[in-house]
């Protein structure tokens, strides 16, 4: 425990040793027209930001500050980058800063040509620059710059696709009406002409007269009876039962309707050859 | 207008010897069988006319009456053709036994499927 606790200190004494700080020299900015004439030139602080920048469509910002360490040597460090940010759109642009072995940066933007990474801006909102550096053998500094007015931007160029991506309107559906029984007095007349051809049937049978001699012969009456028991079991599948309830009858009707059918078919062949 | 008459006058005097061949020739049995197959061919027709003229609207109820009608035709219309006599010389080896054991279960299962789609 207490060596533990030894070997930690003596890794903080170390790292402190390396993990020096960063801060600018002589920070500066100039805004001059296009015509060279300089509109403005001021030191910066990295306490205290100046007054809002603006720049017109054409002016040129410069930007010169040196990075030291605190013994005020000249430090060039690995990443150096200049942050614009819009608060309000959320919208930032990174541009890195290119810093000589001494420390020395210079950092110009000429709104005539605006670099590719400059965010998209408005007429009324400023641009938040921070100046955000990036070491491996000291501590990374962050200092708040100014605030910039730059021209408004135009808006982005809208993709020929982007209409597709919008929602459709929405589909209001319009159903056929309900199909309609006709009129009472017309079904009613049409089930009389459907059950018509009956009377015709029993009307004919009845000129005919057909001969049912053997129909109530022991021999033949069970096949008509298991017959007219499977038409009764489909009426009664109509009406009530299920599928598989049918099926399960119909299957257990199927033995004695086989027995007898042999019985009375094989009687009546050989009272048909009989005769013959 | 004599040519016209004699015409028609033909024309009915050979219905007329259809039908009465058909009379004296045909056994009862056969005939109750035809007067069955006059039966459906009327309920089809007028099950037709209904659908054509008035409307459709249970369609499946319709289309179960019809095909009933339509399969049991069928189905005695065979049953007819293999029992009559006149006709043994084509079906030698169906005898009107097994004829009509066909019929009886033709007609099971048609009943069986129409009664599944009038529902």
């Amino acid at each position: 425990m207490h060596f533990l606790s030894t070997c930690l200190l003596s890794l903080l004494a170390i790292s402190n040793v390396y993990a020096a700080s960063l801060t600018l020299q002589s920070p500066r900015f100039t805004i001059s027209s296009p015509d060279a004439t300089q509109l403005r030139s001021e030191p910066l602080s990295t306490t205290k930001k100046p007054s809002p920048l603006v720049l017109g469509a054409k002016d040129v910002l410069k930007l010169t500050f040196q990075v030291v360490e605190e013994e005020g040597k000249g430090v060039q460090p690995h990443q150096t980058f200049l942050r614009f940010y819009d608060e309000v759109s959320g919208e930032e642009g990174i541009q890195p800063v290119r810093v000589t072995t001494g420390g020395k940066a210079k950092f110009e933007l000429n709104m005539a040509k605006p670099p590719a990474s400059l965010p998209p801006t408005t007429s009324t909102d400023p641009l938040k620059v921070t100046l955000i550096i990036g070491s491996f053998t000291h501590d990374p500094f962050k200092v708040d710059l100014f605030d910039l007015f730059l021209p408004a931007s135009q808006p982005a160029p809208q993709h020929p696709d982007e209409p597709s991506f919008h929602s459709l309107p929405e589909i209001h559906h319009t159903f056929r009406a309900d199909p309609k029984l006709p009129p009472k007095f017309i079904s009613a007349a049409f089930a009389g002409l459907v059950l018509a051809p009956w009377v015709v049937l029993l009307g004919l049978w009845g000129a005919i007269r057909p001969t049912v001699p053997h129909l109530f012969s022991p021999n033949i009456l069970p096949f008509l009876a298991t017959l007219s028991a499977f038409e009764g079991l489909l009426f009664w599948y109509w009406v009530d039962l299920k599928l598989g309830q049918v099926l399960l009858y119909g299957g257990i009707l199927t033995v004695p309707t086989l027995v007898a059918g042999k019985q009375a078919l094989s009687t009546m062949g050989k009272w048909r050859t009989g005769r013959k | 207008m004599a040519p016209a008459k004699t015409h028609q006058s033909q024309q009915s005097n050979a219905v007329h010897s259809l039908w009465t061949a058909y009379n004296q020739s045909t056994s009862s049995r056969l005939k109750t069988v035809d007067a069955f197959l006059v039966f459906l061919m009327l309920s089809g027709v007028i099950q037709f006319l209904y659908c054509v003229l008035i409307t459709n609207y249970p369609f499946n109820a319709f289309l179960a009456g019809f095909a009933s009608n339509v399969g049991q035709f069928v189905l005695t219309a065979s049953l007819r053709a293999q029992v009559n006599p006149q006709n043994r010389s084509e079906f030698k080896d169906v005898s009107p036994e097994r004829a009509f054991a066909d019929f009886a279960l033709g007609s099971i299962v048609l009943h069986f499927f129409v009664y599944n789609f009038l529902g």
